[in-house]
C-alpha cells in the first residue's frame, strides 16, 4: 500500500510537471490516498474531437500497479466513439489483459488520446445499448472482445 | 495432487510442491536446490492461518484453495521458473536508473533481477508481477520463451 502510494505520488508530480498534449489535473480532483483521480482532456486539434473537453476518471486498487486502474469517462460529455460506450466504458486492451505495471497515468491518457485522433467517424459501439443496460458498474468486471486495431 | 498449492508454511516447501505438480527432468529441480531459496512472492507465506491469494492472471486473484488444477501447474512452474532468472545487486551502472514498476530510482545494493530481454527491475517488484504474467512489462517480451530457447541453445 505505501508503495502504491509513493509511486501515485510520483505519476502526480510527473503529470503536472510535463503533462501530455491537452491533458490537465485538477489537484482539487485528486481523491483521498491519491486513491482516485479525474484527469481533464481536451480533444486534439485537427482531429473529430477538436474543441472538445472530457474528463476521465482513474481509480486505483491498492494492488496497483500490478492491477490496472479502472478508467471511464465521465461527466457530461462522453466521446462519440467506436471503443467508448455511451456510459463512459472505454474498450481498451491496456486497460484490461494488455495491462503492465511499466504503464502509467500518463501511458494510458496518451493511448486513449490516440485513440480517440486516429477515429474516422463518431459512432457508437455497435453492441453500445445492450452493453449499457447488462454491464457492471466497473469496466474492469467486462470481458472484453476487441473489436479491430485500426482506431 | 489436487491440493498441492494449499497453506504453503515455509519456502523450502515450494520446491516439493513444484516437483510433484510438473514432471520437470530431476535434473532440472536439483539444480534449482541450488540456486537458493525461492523468492518471497507472497506477504502470506508465513502466516499459516491464512491462505496465500494467487494471480493465475493479472486480474484474477484467487485464495490457493480455489485454484484449477490448470493454474496450480501455471503457478507453481512460475515459482520455479523465476528462480533460473539471475538476480544481483544494483552496481549504480548509469544505463538504469529507476525501476519501472515502483518508479523509485535504484540505489546501490538494492536487489535486483534480470530478465532475458536485459531489463532489470528491484526483485521484489518484479517477482511480484512474474507471479501474475510471464511478460517483461517495459518490452512485453514473454519472459519463459526467452529462458526456454536459452536453455535448447545450451
Amino acid at each position: 500500500m505505501a508503495s502504491m502510494q509513493k509511486r501515485l505520488q510520483k505519476e502526480l508530480i510527473a503529470i503536472q510537471k510535463e503533462p501530455p498534449p491537452g491533458v490537465s489535473v485538477n489537484p482539487a480532483n485528486i481523491g483521498p490516498n491519491l486513491t482516485q483521480w479525474i484527469v481533464d482532456m481536451e480533444g486534439a486539434s485537427g482531429t473529430l474531437y477538436e474543441g472538445e473537453h472530457f474528463q476521465l476518471s482513474f481509480k486505483f486498487s491498492p494492488k496497483y500497479p500490478f492491477d490496472s486502474p479502472e478508467v471511464t469517462f465521465i461527466g457530461s460529455n462522453i466521446p462519440i466513439h467506436p471503443h467508448v460506450y455511451s456510459n463512459g466504458h472505454i474498450c481498451l486492451s491496456i486497460l484490461s489483459e494488455d495491462w503492465s505495471p511499466a504503464l502509467s497515468v500518463i501511458s494510458v491518457c496518451l493511448s486513449i488520446i490516440s485513440m480517440l485522433s486516429s477515429c474516422k467517424e463518431k459512432k457508437r459501439p455497435p453492441d453500445n445499448s445492450l452493453y449499457v443496460k447488462t454491464c457492471s458498474k466497473n469496466p474492469k468486471k467486462t470481458k472484453w472482445w476487441y473489436h479491430d486495431d485500426n482506431v | 495432487m489436487g491440493n498441492c498449492l494449499k497453506a504453503v508454511s515455509s519456502s523450502n516447501d515450494d520446491i516439493s510442491l513444484l516437483r510433484e505438480a510438473t514432471s520437470i527432468p530431476r535434473e532440472s529441480s536439483s539444480s534449482s536446490e541450488q540456486l537458493g531459496p525461492p523468492p518471497s512472492y507472497q506477504e502470506t507465506v508465513n502466516q499459516p492461518s491464512s491462505l496465500p491469494v494467487y494471480y493465475p492472471s493479472p486480474n484474477v486473484s484467487r485464495p490457493a484453495s480455489q485454484l484449477t488444477e490448470e493454474e496450480q501447474i501455471k503457478i507453481a512452474q512460475r515459482m520455479g521458473l523465476i528462480q533460473h532468472l539471475p538476480t544481483g545487486e544494483f552496481d549504480g551502472s548509469k544505463k538504469n536508473k529507476e525501476c519501472a514498476i515502483c518508479m523509485g530510482d535504484f540505489t546501490i545494493g538494492d536487489p535486483i533481477r534480470f530478465l532475458p530481454c536485459m531489463h532489470i527491475y528491484h526483485t521484489e517488484c518484479i517477482d511480484d508481477w512474474l507471479m501474475r504474467s510471464f511478460t517483461c512489462p517495459s518490452c512485453m517480451e514473454p519472459v519463459d520463451a526467452a529462458l526456454l530457447s536459452s536453455y535448447q541453445t545450451d
